[in-house]
């Protein structure tokens, strides 16, 4: 056995290009995951039953299946019930945002409960209105304190969009398939797709590590 | 004015007040002394809701504020509080501590926030502290900046929940020299504090609980030298 990158190597930069593709993958994904992970921790942390409840049952649903079954999901039944055709990039978007809501959801709740009860009979003393204090008060505080793990979150958000291969998106891994059937080398291509997933990790990695040395001297 | 009716607290089947009834004139600086489970700050916390009381009425200013549809938020606008633990914001400088409740709760502009609030850091002694973050702070100067930013708000009474108990002994004094100048100004002060010499010194009157009860309520010349109960003469006797 032996390994021929010479033949591929004329379409390496073709599969480097899935980079931008799955940085945008996670990078929105991310962003609005945040947001709805926010809104589903206030949720959680609410004093009314309903709300919590959702939130849980919420959560629950999308940590308690698979990712690709999600996927697959959004992107086949959404057609057939509303009949609006979904495109791959949308179904790709709203998956990863649902699925990472509920994680950074849990996340965020954790964050919250860790700061002081004192803050907030501070803040009531001063007759401050709960939406004010969690926006201003609360949730600065706790996601300061969970920074280190919403990077881990966009870790895992990174490798797992390697999913959107399998509805068509062409992303890093998709793109070596494509010349992995082309050439008809596997090990190659798949390797190279490899290595890019690990480098993009590994800068997230250290930029992680170096968030929380920061965090702890501050 | 401040009017406590019965006032009884339990959490779960821990019975912390057990019917306290109390009358706090307006201007007047009241001390809440007693031994340690008492209940003394729970006591203090009903009086802006922190806690609420499980049966009984709190009177501020003739409006009964744990009645349902009270608008607490208004009622907490006039009673300022400062706590053991400080508990500044930390993502906030020292001015900006002061200032946010004005600008959030009371919509004053900026402008006009900052002159307050370097007006009142001057007060407290921390003119130069005004960008400095909690963390960068002494315990002493965090009560005081603590303290300003209760007064932001230009409240009725302040409540302190034993002010200097988490304090070096040699800050305790930079803090109650503060609390002893805002004294008869004006504004209602009742004080949760084992600082006796301190009480004796500001307070008008004294409350003494023991076990979740007001037993001696008396003014402060009275209670420090004769004390009506036995429990309140022993207790002097240990602390004094």
């Amino acid at each position: 056995m032996f390994l021929d990158f010479e033949r591929i190597w004329p379409s390496v930069p073709y599969i480097l290009q899935g980079v931008q593709v799955t940085l945008a993958y996670t990078s929105v994904s991310l962003f609005l995951g945040f947001f709805w992970g926010t809104f589903l921790a206030l949720f959680k942390v609410s004093h009314t039953k309903p709300l919590v409840w959702v939130a849980g049952f919420y959560t629950s649903i999308f940590r308690g299946t698979p990712l690709l079954l999600q996927l697959m999901l959004i992107y086949h039944a959404i057609p057939q019930l509303t009949g609006y055709n979904i495109s791959i990039w949308e179904a790709g978007i709203l998956t990863f945002t649902l699925n990472s809501g509920a994680y950074v959801a849990e996340h965020i709740r954790g964050g919250i409960n860790a700061v002081d009860k004192g803050q907030m009979e501070a803040a009531l003393s001063l007759g401050i209105s709960y939406p004010f204090i969690m926006k201003d008060i609360i949730l600065p505080q706790a996601i300061r304190t969970i920074l280190p793990s919403l990077v881990n979150e966009a870790i895992d958000l990174l490798k797992e969009s390697a999913l959107i291969s399998v509805i068509g998106g062409a992303d890093i891994l998709w793109r070596a398939q494509i010349v992995a059937s082309e050439k008809y080398l596997y090990f190659e291509p798949l390797l190279i797709a490899g290595a890019a997933y690990y480098v993009l990790v590994m800068i997230l990695t250290i930029a992680a590590r170096i968030l929380e040395k920061k965090l702890k001297t501050t | 004015m401040i009017l406590l009716e019965n006032i009884h607290k339990s959490f779960g089947a821990l019975v912390v007040l057990k019917g306290i009834s109390g009358r706090i004139p307006r201007g007047e600086v009241l001390a809440i002394v007693g031994p340690s489970g008492s209940g003394k700050s729970t006591l203090l916390r009903s009086i802006n809701l922190l806690e609420t009381p499980t049966s009984g009425k709190v009177f501020v200013d003739n409006v009964c504020i744990n009645d349902k549809g009270v608008d607490i938020r208004k009622l907490r606008t006039k009673v300022g509080m400062v706590f053991q633990q400080f508990n500044l914001f930390p993502h906030m400088t020292t001015l900006e501590n002061v200032i946010y409740a004005p600008l959030r709760v009371k919509k004053i502009k900026r402008k006009d926030a900052e002159t307050l609030g370097k007006k009142l850091l001057e007060k407290v002694g921390l003119k130069d502290k005004a960008k400095t973050y909690p963390a960068h702070l002494s315990g002493g100067q965090k009560q005081r900046a603590a303290i300003a930013r209760a007064l932001a708000m230009e409240p009725e009474v302040i409540l302190f929940d034993e002010p200097t108990s988490s304090l070096d002994p040699e800050m305790v004094k930079e803090v109650l020299d503060v609390i002893k100048s805002l004294a008869h100004t004006g504004i209602t002060m009742v004080i949760v504090s084992h600082e006796m010499g301190f009480a004796r010194e500001i307070a008008d009157r004294i409350w003494f609980l023991d076990e979740g009860r007001l037993i001696e309520d008396s003014m402060s010349k009275t209670f420090f030298k004769a004390p009506k109960t036995k429990r309140a003469q022993s207790f002097l006797e240990k602390v004094l």
